[in-house]
């Protein structure tokens, strides 16, 4: 019924394998990777210098079957150092699936997958440098599941994403100021305690510390 | 004939929520489609990097405000892998009835949504008044009706309550033959099916490469669930099979497909049930003290840097993920980024293209049979 322990432990080695012949020489490392939590599945975790993440994407999705973007986060890592100022992380799935003939249902049948048709997890880790402009190239010719992410991810995070088309603000607000990120690690979140809730829910007392900051 | 863009929304019956939809018309047909999403942006994954994980789990109850359960128990799932804790195995029965009962009460406010969208207003009663029993159900367990805050690192608040069993099994059992009812009432209905066949046609293939996932996939004739696929809870003990239906045309699954897969799933959460509530270890007529080690078990409550969770889990809407990376607040108490991917955030910028080429009367027929939640698109 379920996809097995041993097959994913199968699909993962054979993707590990595959991108280590493929990528290593660009500085790509693959590595099998195994959840802590629940059933402790494996998935295959890549981590891509930024220069190659349009060809390693490529790669995915003819070669190895990954058809399915699910999820791009940016995040801001203000004392990373140099290297390793932001990072994009890709959650990308294997899916095995196909269009059926009219009127019949394509069902799968877990122990009857092998090879490319086994279901697979990625996460695809990209170190960015320090700096003012977190760029990388845009992968939504490649999935088009990536578009809507990575609008997302520039907007909340500000992670540009080198040649992307009709990137726009979609969960801030429209006119938002440029520049304006505010996933960014400088914008500050506080946290208020419940008498301070309590005793000024609507914020009209304002005590000195919070001089100048909306609360 | 000249053209002209409709703005549909924020404020519109066919929206479900607050976002708005601009549809480029030539006469009646629709030409081009485009959504605005981020009216009811909260900033839920801003406000987590400053909650300790427990108090994270409130806020993902409230990202969709329909389906709390599934997304506070997707939430844990990745926490759980951050902080590495082994839950108990009737915690894990407990969550699974928890959230197939959220399941089929988040179908039931889509189709009494759906009903009234393409003029059924019938159907609307009826299937409110089926989900208050899954509500009271739910209640039972978290304490409110519908944000519960339920389940903990390491297992849930607290186990099911004395009898609590015997009114779901008798629920349950109720529930099936009241789908029976809504077919009777639906499948027959000339205005029901001339409003959804034949319309809004979308391909397996052409839904996972724009990242839809779940019923939606599954209406066109694919059993690609994550329950199976990469499991979690104990979906791999129990007896069931995901929904799939088998759309009618190459063109892929219309309305009336997205319609009869979320029916099938309701029927199937049934079956679930009550195959859980039979097996779950430790009696299904016990109740165990808060904090006892059968339903919650020691957590801790820091990350360090470096370390990630992630969690994919099947959702009521589709595939719902939280990656979070640890060690934030500089003592690793608290998230130092949460990352949710809603499944409807993707889905409603495909759902605007699918509806290019058909009526401005099919629209909501369309949009609603997705089933969109603005709640977890906006987060």
């Amino acid at each position: 019924m379920h996809i097995s322990r041993e097959q994913n432990e199968a699909a993962t080695a054979e993707a590990v394998a595959a991108a280590d012949a493929a990528w290593g020489a660009l500085g790509v490392t693959a590595s099998s990777v195994a959840h802590s939590s629940g059933h402790g599945y494996a998935f295959l975790r890549l981590t891509v210098p930024p220069a190659h993440v349009v060809t390693v994407a490529k790669g995915l999705k003819h070669d190895m079957g990954v058809n399915y973007c699910s999820m791009i986060t940016g995040t801001h890592f203000p004392d990373g150092g140099a290297e390793r100022g932001w990072e994009v992380v890709y959650h990308l799935m294997r899916q095995p699936v196909h269009n059926p003939e009219p009127n019949t249902a394509h069902v799968l049948v877990a122990s009857e997958l092998k090879g490319m048709d086994l279901p697979l997890e990625i996460e695809v880790v990209v170190p960015l440098p320090a700096g003012d402009e977190p760029t990388v190239p845009s992968v939504q010719s490649v999935w088009k599941g990536a578009d809507w992410n990575e609008k997302e991810t520039w907007d909340l995070v500000g992670i540009r994403f080198d040649g992307h088309e009709n990137m726009h603000r979609v969960l801030n607000p429209h006119d938002s100021p440029e520049g304006f990120h505010p996933l960014q690690k400088q914008h500050q979140i506080r946290y208020h305690d419940f008498n301070e809730m309590y005793d000024d829910a609507q914020g009209f007392v304002r005590k000195p510390v919070d001089e100048g900051r909306v609360k | 004939m000249a053209q002209m863009w409709i703005t549909m929304g924020p404020q519109h019956p066919m929206t479900h929520g607050l976002w708005t939809l601009r549809v480029k018309v030539d006469g009646e047909t629709v030409v081009d489609a485009e959504a605005e999403l981020g009216y009811i942006h909260r900033g839920v994954e801003k406000i987590a990097e400053a909650r300790d994980f427990t108090q994270v789990t409130p806020y993902c109850d409230r990202l969709c405000y329909v389906s709390a359960m599934t997304w506070s128990s997707s939430y844990i799932y990745a926490a759980e892998d951050l902080l590495e804790v082994e839950v108990p195995e009737r915690a894990e029965y407990i969550r699974c009835i928890a959230a197939e009962c959220q399941r089929i009460a988040s179908h039931l406010m889509w189709l009494g949504a759906y009903g009234p969208d393409v003029g059924n207003l019938t159907i609307m009663t009826w299937a409110l008044r089926e989900r208050e029993m899954f509500l009271d159900l739910l209640q039972e367990l978290g304490g409110s009706r519908m944000h519960y805050n339920y389940p903990r690192v390491g297992g849930v608040t607290r186990d099911i309550p004395p009898g609590w069993s015997d009114r779901l099994i008798a629920k349950t059992k109720l529930f099936e033959k009241r789908i029976d009812e809504y077919e009777m009432l639906l499948d027959e209905s000339t205005i029901f099916l001339v409003r959804l066949q034949g319309v809004g046609y979308a391909t397996a293939e052409d839904m996972v490469e724009a990242g839809v996932s779940g019923p939606n996939v599954r209406a066109s004739g694919v059993n690609y669930d994550v329950r199976w696929t990469h499991p979690y809870s104990v979906y791999d003990e129990l007896d069931w099979e995901p929904a799939v239906e088998k759309p009618t045309s190459v063109k892929g699954s219309d309305c009336y497909d997205r319609y009869r897969v979320r029916m099938e799933e309701m029927r199937m959460s049934c079956r679930i049930i009550l195959d859980a509530i039979e097996k779950i270890p430790g009696g299904r007529n016990t109740t165990y003290a808060n904090g006892d080690e059968m339903i919650l078990a020691k957590a801790p409550t820091r990350a360090p840097e470096g370390a990630t969770g992630f969690s994919n889990y099947e959702c009521t809407r589709g595939a719902s993920q939280f990656y979070i990376q640890g060690g934030g607040d500089g003592r690793g108490k608290n998230p130092y980024r949460l990352s949710i991917r809603s499944p409807m955030f993707i889905t409603i910028p495909f759902v605007a293209e699918t509806m290019i080429g058909y009526k401005v009367a099919d629209i909501p027929a369309i949009m609603g049979s997705f089933d969109p939640c603005i709640g977890e698109t906006d987060r």
